[in-house]
């Protein structure tokens, strides 16, 4: 068995994982600087949360689960489809302002409303929707299943490279004008994938509070689109795996590596960790966009692509 | 109102779809770059659009397409079996449906696509084209592998599988993407601008073969030498106004035309 940390560094990449690769589909793929992974991750963990905690189901686990998580994505999902139908249309400047206001809106009504959400003490009572013996036992079902859903999610981006939806995105982030005039309906391209990206990042959000038993608004914080922006592109916006490695790298450095090898000063650990991590990946991010901006992993190589599916 | 020409054009049954345009404007920071009457495009086969740099040729393109919104004024697509589609009012990505579709005369084209992948973009149906339906790529290429090879072997192309590299690459790409759309009114704006003269000569073959085939065609071009040899009438526009129209040979024995587009050495 992992040991406990090991478990939750895990668990903190496998999530940073999942939401880099939804952002890899909305601004790798079709361009859309989505700012606001946070406010749709947190709508999900809170939507999920207050389900859970206030309201008395007529069932018990894992239904009750099953029914708060799909609530929770729904709702995210509609959320998304209100944020993108503001959204989809303005160019990028517009598209990230409307997404980080989004999040920052979420951000606030966690906070304020006290009697859902318990505001800025945080509301508990969260926890597994099964029991199979030790707390470290249910963290380490929960891990499983979490990375299944989040290899799912790769599994879809990676199609989506080899289908004619993908195509129908790249053209709409490469040239809008151009496929629209080929006939093809570009807002509501964008509106779907942003929905169904946020829908998953809610799903995602939901899945994280199971594991954090504990919700407070400190965790659906800046340092979470944060995260997400600088393991994408530290491993490459343009390929499915960029989101994988870049994330691995980046926050498993953090949150793994740090954690087992302390070489550190003991002390810091407590504060000076954290601060930390957010000026090195603000530093990672800079010199990525300047030395590598495509990432490490490079830009997707479509011509190989269409080599391997249909031969010369 | 538009002048007839010296010698005027034999009016025919609507055959094929014809665009109206009436009363369109277009300003931009107050300087009026189209203002267009009353006139209908369509009625010929093949239509030349000539003017002066500047006269809003491409702007009226632009127009038709709903790429460029209008001051006032309407444009309307007239089926050949009668009635009328409001283009003016038509979201831009509905003209192809409706069989409308238009060449660039900038060069345009997706960075990070192939050429394959441009051609399948342009051919694949909307319903593959969704986020659940994510294993059909293998059905849009079988459909269209045969019709997307016919255009790029008679284009010459020698690696699809790559990216369009030269602009003259992208400007045939840009055509064969517009007929892969199967367009019932063909607008080309500079279809041939920068392609060497036997590529011409295969442009302007697609263009006829598609006219006798029912589609109309509209073609604004500087090459003068295409317009005469390629349109059955020709429509001369100078500061936004169609201000003439006729077949080839009247246009290019106007004084007017010779005056303010062509000068005496011309003719």
């Amino acid at each position: 068995m992992l040991p406990s940390f090991l478990i939750s560094g895990l668990f903190g990449v496998v999530i940073v994982t999942g939401l880099a690769l939804l952002l890899h589909l909305q601004l790798g793929i079709a361009r859309i600087a989505n700012f606001g992974v946070a406010g749709f991750y947190g709508l999900g963990m809170y939507v999920f949360g207050v389900l859970y905690v206030q309201v008395d189901w007529p069932f018990g686990e894992p239904w009750q689960f099953l029914a708060c998580a799909i609530t929770a994505t729904v709702v995210t999902g509609l959320a998304g489809l209100v944020v993108g139908w503001l959204i989809a249309d303005l160019d990028t400047d517009g598209v990230l302002v409307g997404t980080l206001g989004f999040a920052t809106a979420v951000g606030i009504v966690a906070t304020t409303q006290k009697e859902w959400t318990g505001g800025a003490e945080g509301m508990g009572g969260l926890g597994f929707p099964y029991d199979i013996g030790t707390v470290k036992d249910n963290e380490f079902v929960w891990l499983a299943i979490t990375t299944i859903v989040v290899i799912a999610v790769l599994a879809y981006v990676w199609q989506v490279h080899r289908s004619p939806y993908g195509r129908l995105l790249i053209a709409v982030g490469g040239n809008e004008p151009l496929a629209r005039s080929l006939g093809k309906p570009t807002f509501r391209a964008k509106l779907w994938l942003f929905a169904i990206a946020s829908a998953a990042m809610g799903l995602l959000g939901a899945m994280d509070g199971v594991m954090a038993h504990f919700l407070d608004p400190a965790n659906i914080g800046i340092d979470v689109t944060l995260a997400a922006i600088v393991g994408l592109v530290l491993g490459g916006t343009a390929r499915p795996f960029g989101a994988v490695v870049g994330v691995i790298l980046a926050i498993g450095f953090f949150d793994i590596v740090l954690q087992f090898w302390k070489f550190l000063p003991q002390e810091w650990y407590a504060q000076e960790i954290p601060v930390l991590r957010e000026a090195v990946f603000g530093a990672m991010l800079i010199v990525v966009l300047l030395f590598r901006p495509l990432g490490i992993l490079g830009d997707m190589r479509r011509d190989k692509l269409m080599r391997r599916l249909h031969g010369r | 109102m538009v002048a007839e020409a010296v010698a005027p054009v034999e009016a025919q049954a609507p055959t094929r779809p014809r665009i109206r345009i009436e009363g369109a404007a277009k300003s931009f920071s107050g300087r009026t770059v189209v203002d267009v009457d009353d006139i209908v495009l369509g009625n010929r086969p093949i239509e030349g659009l000539i003017g002066p740099n500047g006269a809003g040729k491409t702007t009226l393109m632009r127009m038709i397409m709903h790429s460029t919104s209008l001051d006032r004024g309407k444009i309307a697509l007239l089926p050949p079996g009668g009635g009328e589609v409001v283009l003016s009012a038509l979201p831009a990505h509905r003209m192809a449906g409706h069989g409308v579709v238009k060449s660039n005369q900038v060069i345009m084209d997706f960075p990070k696509l192939t050429i394959w992948d441009s051609l399948l973009l342009a051919v694949a149906e909307a319903r593959y084209e969704q986020p659940a339906r994510l294993f059909s790529e293998r059905a849009v290429f079988k459909h269209h592998e045969d019709e997307i090879r016919h255009h790029l072997d008679y284009f010459g192309f020698t690696d699809p599988t790559s990216f369009a590299m030269s602009a003259g690459e992208k400007k045939l790409l840009d055509i064969i993407r517009c007929l892969l759309l199967r367009p019932t009114f063909l607008l080309l704006d500079e279809p041939t601008a920068g392609l060497p003269e036997d590529l011409t000569e295969k442009v302007m073959a697609v263009i006829r073969e598609l006219a006798a085939g029912g589609t109309s065609v509209t073609v604004v071009e500087h090459d003068l030498k295409l317009i005469w040899n390629l349109c059955d009438e020709v429509l001369f526009m100078a500061e936004g106004k169609v201000i003439l129209r006729g077949d080839p040979k009247s246009i290019r024995e106007n004084r007017t035309v010779v005056e303010k587009y062509l000068g005496e050495g011309h003719v």
